[in-house]
């Protein structure tokens, strides 16, 4: 019983860590606060812009941004990598578009694409699907034609269709990849979130973090990362893994490491 | 009753980069309605060619394979398969996989429980029906994939080497239950198999192939009155099953490669 507990409070140990570090560097050798601000003010600041300031329009301008240009990324990507998995001339055809496209970076985009959309939720929506799409396209394919053929091979001489075939046998075993490509997806979306924000938008963490810079506020823009990560990291483990833990581990495909 | 599979001129090659390979000499057979019959032959034979192009997963090079008359144009609910890799879907429970080919085939709720509930029994699966196969032994999942094909109620099943992953002592008792579902549910059953114990104790006709590109060089009937209740302890003791197993024996041994 102590045991486990000890176990279930290690993922807290690396915060707890940089904690102690932060608060060490601070009694060894005092920094400037526009290099590095003491824990106790990034706690008010970020306190007051929560309280009556304008970090709740700043959070949630960044979530409705992040989830729909994911969304739009994960659906389309999804979408694509199926036809493209499933049809060798169609993968043929989109391949090359596919690493061409990869190639170019999301701050490419972004003088172009402030004259095409202006600034504002639909560009940042724009760079988070072009960091997504190219994520969950790929690990689709790549999972689309890791599902062995013997599945759906057993399928179809139960007579299913090729529709029943994808949607019983792909799609589930495709599922590991696609999830692994939304983990690292929602994770780059996050960083074409923030670039996008910084200069093509007013409101949302991004724009938050970039008047912090202006400002040489140090307090700001660390409080602004912290809260990025914690953001992530609940997304992961409240988003994904209850959705992982469902399928991909409750079916075997991956193994969850625990009882080890 | 008449021929359930018919398989004539069947000879095929496939292309490789180094052109075409022959993987069958030509190949006459047939099979009746509720005949099992085995298949054994050297690895790397056709075996697995033959099956899979009376499956339809692969179109003959040559030659035509009838299946109650028509001709095999692609896979089919009429002819379950049973694979040497355990095809069932890691992502359904024992009894969701059991149901699959019954959903498919669109048939109501109650139909499909009983059915399942039925194979579970058969099979010796009782108590697992909510397990996911990665919770299983090989031995078991190897049931569910025999339950899975028979759940369907194709008219020919098909069974390539399907317990050539299962260790020796599961081996015997699926063998033993493959024969008691047979005898309940009367299938046409072409089974394929390296092993000669296992082609004679199962089937009612053993086919014998050459080495690659093979051809069937040998066909010998297994009169089921000598079989008995198709247990191991009555087929080792009988004197008559041993002689066609040893004449199968020296047959197969003469093609080893």
């Amino acid at each position: 019983m102590m045991q486990r507990w000890i176990w279930r409070l290690l993922p807290l140990t690396p915060a707890a860590l940089a904690l102690l570090a932060w608060w060490a560097w601070f009694a060894l050798d005092r920094p400037p606060p526009s290099v590095m601000p003491p824990a106790i003010d990034v706690v008010v600041t970020m306190a007051n812009l929560a309280f009556g300031g304008r970090l709740p329009g700043d959070i949630l301008a960044s979530m409705a941004r992040l989830l729909s240009g994911s969304l739009f990324g994960i659906v389309t990507g999804m979408a694509a990598g199926f036809v493209a998995g499933l049809n060798r001339p169609i993968a043929n055809f989109m391949n090359p578009l596919v690493v061409f496209f990869n190639a170019i970076s999301g701050i490419v985009w972004l003088p172009l694409v402030i004259g095409w959309l202006g600034i504002g939720s639909p560009l940042a929506i724009f760079l988070i699907w072009n960091t997504v799409f190219f994520i969950i396209f790929q690990n689709t394919v790549l999972g689309v034609q890791l599902v062995p053929e013997v599945l759906e091979l057993s399928v179809q001489s139960l007579g299913g269709s090729r529709w029943e075939t994808i949607r019983s046998v792909t799609l589930p075993g495709a599922l590991p990849y696609i999830l692994s490509g939304i983990r690292s997806g929602l994770g780059f979306g996050w960083r074409a979130l923030i670039a996008a924000e910084l200069v093509g938008a007013t409101t949302g963490l991004g724009q938050l973090i970039f008047s912090g810079a202006e400002y040489h506020r140090a307090d700001i823009i660390v409080g602004g990362c912290l809260l990025i990560g914690a953001i992530a990291m609940a997304m992961d483990r409240w988003l994904l893994l209850p959705i992982e833990k469902r399928t991909v581990i409750r079916w075997g495909l991956v193994t969850s490491g625990q009882g080890r | 009753m008449g021929d359930k599979i018919e398989v004539s001129g069947f000879r095929h090659f496939f292309q490789t980069e180094g052109g075409p390979v022959q993987a069958t000499g030509t190949i006459d057979l047939s099979i009746k309605a509720g005949e099992f019959v085995t298949l054994v032959g050297p690895s790397g034979c056709g075996k697995t060619t033959l099956l899979k192009a009376i499956a339809g997963f692969l179109t003959p090079s040559e030659g035509r394979i009838l299946c109650d008359g028509k001709p095999v144009r692609g896979p089919g609910r009429d002819r379950g398969v049973v694979f040497q890799e355990l095809a069932i879907l890691p992502w359904r429970t024992v009894r969701r996989n059991i149901a699959h080919g019954l959903e498919i085939a669109g048939a109501p709720k109650a139909e499909r429980e009983a059915t399942v509930a039925r194979l579970i029994g058969l099979m010796g699966l009782g108590g697992f029906e909510d397990r996911y196969p990665h919770e299983l032994s090989g031995g078991m999942r190897q049931r569910v994939a025999v339950a899975r094909t028979w759940a369907a109620d194709p008219e020919v099943i098909l069974m390539n080497e399907p317990f050539a992953a299962v260790d020796a002592m599961t081996r015997l008792t699926l063998q033993e239950e493959l024969g008691r579902l047979c005898a309940a549910t009367r299938k046409t059953v072409f089974f394929i198999t390296h092993s000669v114990e296992e082609a004679v104790f199962l089937a009612d006709r053993v086919l014998v192939m050459t080495k690659r590109p093979g051809t069937i060089k040998a066909v010998l009937n297994v009169p089921r009155s000598t079989a008995g209740g198709r247990d191991w302890d009555s087929f080792t003791s009988d004197p008559g099953m041993q002689k066609i197993a040893g004449e199968v024996m020296h047959l197969v041994h003469a093609e080893r490669v």
